[in-house]
Parts: structure tokens; sequence; C-alpha cells
């Protein structure tokens, strides 16, 4: 079966992303199956033609918006097609397409019935485990593609306990810009020093790795990962579509335990930003620690004044001046824990009383709709102004920093944008040093005002040993932070390693860096 | 005052699908505490003063007990799990038996019953009536809103006309409307709950017989069921002539 082809009218769907840069393409290609991506792959590139990979289009960053040539679209390569075993544990094999939301409902309801095994007897002894599995990397952003967290390395809030997608990885298997085949998993393929050699179904390559040092010490998506004797399933993790078109993965799952929710309430951002450290002291490991701003308060109430039903929960108390959301396993120790959370909450001017709870499911997925409600908000937010503007765009840093130097950095976030008069918004992963600074944009000098003041905080966090994309990528609206972050030989690098799979530059042209 | 709060934990409707034959999947789906009873429930803490009791009772499988914990995280102060092999198949007959041959027993001086409109599986709405029949007190279905002046008075809705009734010692109303995003419970309301018992009673803690209960009990068997689609036709009379409107219609009633 060949590919469906359509136009890609002005007002296609396929020409942007959550962060609502528009492109231009001709042609998008929906194949059916691998055959379909390979025939399609070897016209554009024996045509030099480029080709843009999107997924379910719910990146921050551009990645898959097209800037030219055509867009292929995983989007029916969204089977899971069975579960495996090996000493690590259970995993799932799927197609690129489906969604995260999708891949935890089928291990939730253990529907399981129209799935291969794999490995020997592998569903049935899925089934037949007494406690449920889920997929435990949570990038918020439920309807995202596996194959476009795997593009991006995902993280998320349970990246505290469970890491990025990258630990998560087994197996790959894409289609190379020539059309070539690389099936591949963990183990398989090293590099020899910052030398990939390796052979496809058509050609052998030789793949230089840039010599920077990847910083693994925060969450960090900035540039491809280039480690010495690295494996290679790592440089396709994360590299943003650059060197193949994913056909099929192979996911590990994780043992799934009773958790329960909680948002504590705070007078104020100072208050619960004190409640935080006192938590990461007492030793305590919550699943998480996500933090909101007097401000992310403030827009999830005017958003529920606009639509009271926008996120199933009850109202933020008139009191709350910023909060702090958490997840414990429900275990014999977490009544100790409450126990000592009261105490230090009060140290801090909340209470038990003043919180939220949840521990069904329903609930606990009320809660991450109110975690989703905060960009959700500043999107539409934008979205609205961009029907004044078209050139308006989001301004959303995501810029980790070690938790030692994370006091450092809040500091300069609101004495860099006050300096600017910048209205922002402050929220997100507080337990790993990643703050989601959201800049309000209210007019077209504002944007200008935020890119500059972007760039001063991005350099900072690289000197405070932070990276200035913790975990959106670099797609095409970053890309300066490529040269900020590795130099122009660290670009000049990934260049060579794109050239020598790519030598075309079909697959994503524009991503990370430019030709 | 005393309150008693009959609650139902029920599939979540909103996940669960239909296989081909219509018949309910229910394999992986949660189970919750039946958003009619959440209102009920909602009405009693409302209405709650200083030195209030409020009860909560469910009849059901051991795993009820879940429903019964999210009414105490919610406010309520005793929780009772009406629990035997020998309740299953109930009807709604043999449960407002169940559930009376408990209150008398247990409760017996309460002050009112709240029970929810109707439970999102089995849709009867019955069980309240019946309950009320066999206990001999008021009634009053489509409850909106509960006030208290010169005693209780319970606000119904009865879409054509609104009513505040008179309510008295033990009377039962049936609670149709509460808040469309439930509440969620403080952690120290969560701390409160877990250290509740939940109190477990089975037949003869109630003093009934087998032949009373469950399946055996019960007034109606159900034989068999299939899916319905009733499709209405929707047509309208003109009204211009209110006598001939009326012939119109009766001659389509026959």
């Amino acid at each position: 079966m060949a590919s469906v082809v359509r136009r890609a009218s002005s007002d296609s769907p396929y020409l942007r992303d959550e962060s609502k840069i528009t492109g231009d393409a001709d042609e998008i290609f929906v194949p059916e199956t691998e055959e379909d991506v390979v025939k399609t792959v070897e016209e554009h590139f024996s045509e030099g033609r480029p080709l843009t990979i999107s997924g379910m289009r719910t990146g921050m960053c551009g990645g898959c918006v097209p800037f030219g040539g055509d867009v292929l679209t995983t989007e029916r390569l969204n089977k899971i097609i069975g579960i495996g075993k090996d000493s690590n544990g259970y995993y799932v094999r799927l197609q690129p397409a489906v969604t995260v939301r999708e891949l935890n409902e089928v291990l939730r309801k253990r529907s399981y019935s129209n799935l291969q095994n794999i490995t020997e007897d592998a569903v049935g002894d899925l089934l037949n485990e007494g406690t449920d599995f889920f997929y435990p990397v949570d990038p918020t952003e439920l309807n995202s593609s596996l194959g476009g967290n795997i593009a991006a390395n995902s993280s998320g809030p349970r990246t505290l306990k469970y890491g990025p997608t990258r630990n998560w990885v087994r197996r790959i298997r894409a289609v190379l810009p020539d059309g070539g085949i690389i099936d591949v998993k963990r183990g398989d393929i090293k590099a020899d020093g910052r030398l990939f050699r390796f052979k496809t179904d058509k050609r052998e390559l030789e793949v230089p790795l840039p010599s920077y040092e990847y910083n693994m010490n925060v969450k960090n998506s900035t540039g491809i990962m280039a480690r010495d004797g690295m494996d290679i399933v790592d440089l396709f993790i994360g590299s943003e579509g650059m060197f193949g078109v994913l056909t099929e993965a192979d996911l590990y799952i994780s043992k799934w335990h009773p958790l329960i929710s909680n948002i504590f309430f705070f007078p104020d951002n100072g208050s619960a930003y004190s409640f935080v450290k006192d938590i990461q002291k007492s030793g305590m490991e919550p699943e998480f620690i996500e933090y909101f701003d007097s401000g992310s308060l403030d827009l999830i109430r005017a958003a529920r004044k606009r639509d009271p039903k926008m996120n199933q929960m009850p109202d933020v108390p008139e009191d709350a001046g910023s909060a702090v959301f958490m997840d414990f396993p429900i275990d014999g120790a977490l009544m100790r824990k409450y126990m000592e959370i009261g105490e230090l909450s009060e140290a801090n001017g909340g209470s038990l009383e003043n919180s939220w709870c949840g521990h069904e499911l329903r609930d606990r997925e009320r809660f991450f709709g109110f975690r989703h409600s905060v960009p959700q908000t500043i999107f539409e937010y934008v979205a609205g102004l961009k029907g004044e503007d078209p050139e308006i765009h989001k301004m959303g840093t995501d810029m980790s920093v070690p938790l030692d130097n994370l006091d450092r950095m809040m500091d300069i976030y609101s004495e860099t944008l006050e300096r600017y008069g910048l209205d922002h918004v402050t929220f997100g992963h507080i337990g790993n040093g990643h703050l989601h600074v959201e800049i309000i944009l209210k007019d077209m000098e504002d944007l200008e005002k935020a890119k500059n003041a972007y760039r001063e905080l991005a350099v900072k966090a690289i000197e405070l040993g932070g990276s200035p994309s913790a975990e959106h990528g670099i797609g095409k609206i970053k890309r300066e932070y490529i040269e900020l972050m590795y130099g122009n030989k660290g670009a000049e690098e990934i260049r060579r390693t794109k050239e020598a799979i790519d030598p075309k530059w079909i697959l994503c042209p524009g991503n990370m860096v430019e030709r | 005052m005393r309150f008693v709060v009959f609650v139902k934990q029920v599939p979540d409707t909103s996940s669960v699908g239909t296989d081909e034959n219509g018949n309910l999947m229910r394999e992986g789906v949660p189970s919750i505490l039946n958003p009619y009873c959440e209102f009920a429930l909602d009405m009693a803490c409302r209405v709650k003063g200083e030195g209030d009791i409020i009860s909560v009772v469910t009849m059901g499988p051991p795993q009820a007990e879940s429903a019964l914990f999210r009414c105490l995280e919610l406010g309520a102060d005793e929780a009772f799990l009406l629990t035997d092999r020998a309740f299953a198949g109930a009807d709604v007959y043999a449960t407002a038996k169940t559930l009376s041959a408990f209150l008398k027993k247990f409760i017996p001086d309460h002050d009112l019953l709240f029970c929810g409109r109707q439970a999102m599986d089995g849709d009867t709405a019955q069980v309240p009536a019946e309950l009320a029949s066999m206990m001999g007190c008021g009634q009053f279905y489509y409850t909106e809103d509960l006030v208290f002046s010169d005693g209780w008075k319970a606000v119904q809705n009865y879409y054509d006309e609104e009513r505040e009734c008179a309510l008295k010692k033990g009377d039962l109303i049936s609670v149709s409307k509460g808040e469309t995003d439930p509440r969620l419970p403080s952690v120290a309301d969560y701390i409160r709950a877990s250290g509740t018992e939940i109190k477990k009673l089975d037949r003869v803690d109630i003093g009934l017989g087998t032949f009373s209960v469950g399946l055996k009990g019960s007034k109606t068997r159900i034989t068999s069921s299939r899916p319905v689609s009733i499709s209405r036709r929707g047509i309208l009379t003109d009204g211009g002539d209110p006598t001939e409107a009326a012939k119109h219609i009766k001659g389509m009633v026959r």
C-alpha cells in the first residue's frame, strides 16, 4: 500500500505545533507501513527534497514544523505490536504514533488480547502479574506520540524519580535518509571513542560524534548526545528526527504502585520555595515536586472564571499565593511522612488542612489536568494574541540548573525579567532544578525584550552548570542555544554528524542546526 | 442530629465501553462512589452542625469499602459496610429490605435519611422509595437543596415547578443535584479517614435470613437483557386553535 498524499493548504495543522510558529510545505505523506516510509524517504532522497517528520505535533520548539519540502506524518503507524521480556523486565513494542495516554490505557486495562508475544509467553506472563504496569515517563502532554517522545528525549515531572525517555528505550528501528533500515537494541553498536561504524541494509556508515561534553548532571535536551563509547540507540534518542524516521521502538514499562497526589497551598512564593527546600532536606523522596507561583494560580483563577469546566478542579483557595504539588506512594511510611509534612508546611505558613489530595484514578487525573492547565492557559493566551499579531509567539524558559544553584537562578529570573519590565509566571519541576518561567507577551515590543532577556538567562543557566533547553528540545526556535552551549565548534560538529548520516540534508532540515 | 446517607459503589461510567453485543466492558474500569450519592453526602455535610453525626451505609462486596473511605474523606463521621455473600444478586426490593433492617437495628433514632437519586449502573431510582416505604417515612425525590427555617425543608425541582416541602423527623430525601466538579479532600481529611474504622456487618448481624436477602429475597429476575434504542418522531402540533390541537393529539394517541 502506498502512502496517502494530501496537498498542504496554508491552514493545514501539519504546518504548526505547540510553539505556534507556522511553516510551509507542498505535500503531506501519510504512510501506513514501514515500506511506505521507505518508499517516501527514498524518493525524497533521490530528489534531494526536504521531508519533515510529524507525529502528534505537541512539541514546543517547531521540530515538526516544515520550512519547505514535504511532511511525513507517522499518525497511521499507531499500533501497539506486542510485549516482550528480557533481564531488565517487560517491554512494549510499538509504532511511533502510539500516544503516552494510549499506552497507559492498554496497560491499566490489561487489554493485551491482540498483542504479539515478542518473547515466549510474555503476554500471558504480564497478564498473570499481580500488579499493574505503566510507562513512567510523563511528559505532561499525554497526547504526545511516543515516537515524538523518543525524538525529543522527553521528560517531565516524574523524571525526578524515573529519569527521561532515554532510560526506558530498549530498541529502535528507523528508516535512514537514504531509505536504509537500522534495527538496534542497546548493546548492539557502541561508538569507538567518538566514532560510530555501522551497516544498514543499504550501506556502511562512519559517523563522527561531536567532541563536546554532553551535560548529564541536569535535565538536558540541548544538542545530540555525544559521549565516548556511547550506544547508538542514544544517538537517535533526542536527535529531533535529523537521522531517521522511527518506525518501531521497544519501551520498558515499570510496576505501578498506588499513589496519592497532593497539592499544598502557601501564602506566597517564598514560603512555598522554602517548604520545597525543607522537603528535599528531609529525604522523603516524593515521586516529583512541582511548583506554582502566585502568577500561575492567578492565571488558573482567571481561566476558570471564563470557563468553570476547564480543569474539573475545585476553585483555588482565595488566600493561596503559591502551591506545591507532590505524589507519594501509598505505603506503610505515608502517615509518618504526612506528620512530618504537617510540621514543615506549618513552619512555612501552610497546613495539612489547606491542601488537596486524591488517590482515586479519576482524582489523580484531575490533579494532572490542573498541572497541565497552566501551560495550556498560556498557550491559549498567546493564540489569542496571535490573532492580533501573527508574529507573536510564546516565550517560556525551559532551563535547568543543578539544585545547589537553583536559589541563585531564581533570583536571576526575577531580577532580569523585572529589569526588562516583563510580566512572567513561574511553575514546574522545581525538584529537578528546572522551572518554566513563562514570559507573558503583550505586544511586539515585549517580544523583542523577551528574546534578549531569554538569551541573558540562557547564558546564566549555562554558567551555573545547567542547560538552556532541559526538556523541550531545540527544534527551530531555539537553535541559537546550541552555539551558546557548545560554541561554533559544537554546532559545526553536529552538522558533521548530520552530514554523515544524511548527506543531502533531507530529513527535518533546520532542526538544531541549519545546514 | 443524626443523618444517615445511603451510598453505592459503581463502575466509573465515564470510562466504561460496550462490546459489540452492547454488554458493559468492566475489565480494568475503576469503581467510584456513585456521583448522585456524593451529592447526597455533600448535602448532609453542608447542613451538618456542631455535634451532628453523619453515618454512611452501603451494601456491597468487600471492595465497596473504598467508596465508604471516600465518604469518610469527604466528611462522614462513621461508615457501615453491609457485606455478605448472600447479599449478591439483590434487586431493589431485597436491597431496600436489607438497608431498612440495618437502620431499624443499628440507627433507629435518626433524623434524616439521604439517598442519591439513582445509581449510575442500575439506573432504577427505586431503592430510595422502597426504603422509605419499608421505614414508613416520607419520601422526597428530586431534592436539590435542604434549608432550615422552622424545621427542615426539602427544595424540590419537578422541572415545571419548584417547591419547598416540610420534613418530619426520619423522612428520606433523594438528591438529584450537586457540584459538577466533585470536592477534593485535604490531607487532614485523608488522615482522619484513615484512622476511622469501617464497620462490617453481615446478614446475621442485621438479623435477616438467607431468604430475605440477595437473589433469594428478590421479587424480580432478569432473564435477559438487550440494548434498545428508542427513536422519537417529534411531531409538532399547530397550536393555533387549542381545541383542534387537542383533538389532533387525541387522534394520534389512539
